[in-house]
């Protein structure tokens, strides 16, 4: 008896130990793990927005391998062009991914002539392909077949030293053909140019942050010792892009900078939105991370929303136009989806691409469920059909109850309907005190409207019955005083 | 009853000047007064944390925590009372310890005062408002230095100079307090410590 016991058991025990391995852990398929910000600046798990769907290398397409490409950009027709700088020639994909042609040099004057290491390409609607050819020090224009429109050289102005070396790395071209350029060595801004190549000036200086400390140390100092300090000059923009209105959104990797994204307007201010709960400038906080986030590119989404690319956790960040963080995607690693060396985003349809120089090869992300419905409210909410957006925030909320955004969102729609009540609520738990702020004024009067004459009789009855108290205990007294002299 | 408890207090927010010179002569003040105004202090503060309005409120809920709210008012209370009279002692001050007891306890009323309506109020608040919020908290915290100020001043008979430097001296000692006894907790945890060990090496050796 006690054998069979004995041997009972120890199959239990097997068994047990099989189903244990049986039923794997739940994972995320994402190899790296999503997060957000709430409103006290901690960072809390969200679901993944984005997952890597796939990698696309030289070889995929059968050609030889990139060689440190620089930059990608997705025209508006769709095609997808790919800057692979180390093999000086330009790799034209269609939407899904297959090799179209190639582009490795174009006919000018009579003779070939070849990119050396170029930056930065962009393409434009009617399929011009922009390149900043970097070490050869120009611009080159080429149409969509790759014959040279022409080529922007070293301007000649007045305000530019005569030792200046024109060395584009990034570029981005508006739709009247301004191009804007983001070159080596310039802290004046952005350089402009227009649609002829001419030279118009800058745009959009980064601000001297200015260190007091440094400041009266520099003032207590000989002359001789200040020639050997540091200077003082503004940080470079590290890329550029423009949104449909011709705004460019520039961002720079100044460490100490708060501001590390502009959205300059055609006056060269910086009018980005910082609404948000945190700074628009990637990461806030670094516990076991070395450092704040350097933004090595941006990305236009379209409906407000932007993407910038921190180079320092290899990490995806976008905003919508009023600055709320939207989601967080990417990381560093060697697995499909987490990057070595990333340099670029763009975004195609739905997917978004990344770039990686370290690996040389293109990323493409595709949107989660949560990720597709974040996208979807945000544009409602831009497009201000708040009331379609609601019914998506409420999926989303379904997904991530933690998304404040989607309480915001809700509690506006439920403003503009007049529920100002129901409003409340929403604020309260997106934090939102200033829209709270407003829905409460508008309750508090709806209810001062409903009750004031309920209000108004009970202040009045009262002070009626405090004034016949008063006069009856007077009396009461007198009487009182009355009857003891004997007048009664 | 009533004329000691609620009367003299609320007389003497008002009147300091007479009312602290009554409290110590004719002996009107109340011990329980004082610990009561301390204990609604305490109770006021965390209600404040936990119930005033959300567009003024911006504190962690998570964070809030009774404990530490008593301890944040009532042990610099009494750490007040007691640097105080460790110094006017020294300063030829005529205070006696309850007497400063009941000063700093009576100087607290003005802030029950007001706290408890602003709580309700900034409830019923717009962002716009919330400026009147912050004005009287002000208010309350200013009318509490100020009776502190008259209260140190009467009972021990100073000059308005002599208060101040006194009333700075007790800061700086309450300081030399806080550190001192960090200092004594420190050694005698490191005491504890070493004589456990000696007590763990022992029972081993054997």
């Amino acid at each position: 008896m006690a054998r069979t016991v004995k041997r009972w058991l120890v199959l239990l025990a097997a068994v047990s130990l099989l189903l244990v391995n049986a039923v794997p852990a739940a994972a995320s398929p994402a190899p790296y793990e999503s997060y957000n910000y709430n409103y006290w600046k901690e960072a809390v798990p969200s679901p993944d927005a984005y997952l890597p769907e796939r990698t696309i290398s030289g070889r995929d397409l059968g050609i030889s391998e990139f060689k440190d490409p620089g930059d990608v950009n997705v025209s508006p027709s769709g095609l997808i062009y790919i800057l692979d700088s180390g093999n000086s020639r330009i790799v034209v994909l269609d939407p899904d991914f297959k090799l179209l042609r190639v582009i490795d040099g174009f006919m000018m004057d009579g003779s070939k002539e070849t990119f050396n290491l170029p930056g930065g390409l962009f393409v434009d609607e009617q399929e011009r392909i922009y390149v900043a050819d970097t070490s050869n020090g120009r611009v080159v224009v080429l149409d969509g077949e790759g014959k040279l429109i022409q080529t922007i050289t070293k301007p000649e102005s007045d305000i530019l030293s005569t030792q200046f070396q024109f060395q584009p790395l990034k570029l981005t071209v508006d739709h009247v053909g301004r191009v804007y350029v983001v070159a080596q060595g310039v802290y004046e801004g952005i350089m402009q140019f227009d649609e002829s190549g001419k030279f118009i000036g800058y745009v959009g200086t980064n601000k001297v942050e200015r260190d007091y400390g440094e400041y009266i140390w520099r003032m207590l100092s000989t002359k001789a010792q200040r020639a050997q300090m540091v200077l003082f000059v503004p940080t470079e923009f590290s890329n550029a892009d423009i949104d449909h209105k011709g705004f460019v959104y520039a961002t720079n990797i100044d460490p100490g900078s708060n501001e590390p994204i502009k959205r300059l307007n055609p006056s060269g201010e910086d009018v980005l939105k910082r609404f948000g709960y945190v700074d628009v400038k990637g990461d806030i906080r670094f516990r076991n991370n070395p450092g704040p986030s350097k933004l090595i590119d941006v990305k236009v989404l379209g409906d407000g929303m932007y993407s910038v690319l921190d180079a320092t956790q290899n990490r995806v960040f976008t905003y919508d136009d009023e600055g709320h963080l939207l989601y967080i995607y990417g990381g560093k690693g060697n697995q499909v989806g987490t990057l070595k060396t990333p340099v670029a985003i763009e975004q195609s349809g739905e997917r978004h691409l990344v770039l990686d120089r370290g690996k040389n090869n293109l990323v493409v992300y595709e949107p989660t469920r949560f990720g597709s419905r974040v996208n979807e409210a945000v544009a409602l909410h831009y497009r201000g059909e708040d009331t379609e957006a609601v019914n998506i925030w409420r999926e989303v909320l379904k997904l991530n109850a933690n998304y404040d955004i989607a309480y915001i969102g809700i509690g506006k729609s439920l403003l503009m309907e007049k529920k100002n009540e129901e409003a409340l609520g929403y604020f309260e738990l997106g934090m939102d005190r200033k829209s709270y702020s407003v829905a409460f004024k508008r309750h508090r009067r709806e209810m001062m409207k409903e009750h004031f004459g309920t209000f108004l009789t009970a202040v009045i009855a009262l002070i009626v019955i405090l004034i016949l108290t008063r006069v009856a205990v007077k009396w009461r007294r007198r009487r009182q005083v009355d009857r003891e002299a004997g007048f009664h | 009853m009533k004329q000691d408890f609620i009367k003299f207090p609320l007389h003497l927010i008002f009147h300091p000047i007479d009312a602290f010179w009554d409290l110590k002569s004719d002996n009107r003040g109340r011990l329980l007064v004082a610990f009561a105004a301390l204990v609604l202090t305490i109770i006021m503060m965390i209600l404040q944390k936990q119930y005033a309005g959300f567009l003024v409120n911006y504190i962690d809920p998570r964070t809030i925590n009774s404990i530490i709210e008593i301890a944040t008012v009532a042990v610099p209370f009494f750490l007040w009372c007691t640097a105080n009279w460790a110094v006017t002692t020294l300063m030829e001050g005529e205070g006696k310890f309850r007497e400063i007891v009941l000063a700093t306890g009576y100087s607290l009323i003005p802030v029950i005062l007001i706290y408890a309506p602003m709580i309700v109020i900034s409830r019923f608040m717009v962002q716009e408002e919330t400026a009147f919020y912050y004005l009287f908290n002000s208010i309350a915290f200013f009318w509490f230095v100020l009776l502190l100020f008259i209260g140190m001043m009467t009972v021990h008979q100073y000059t308005v100079i002599r208060t101040i430097i006194t009333m700075v001296l007790t800061l700086i000692v309450m300081g030399i307090i806080v550190f001192l006894g960090a200092l004594v907790f420190s050694m005698l945890q490191q005491l504890y410590e070493f004589g456990y060990n000696i007590y763990r090496e022992l029972i081993f050796r054997t």
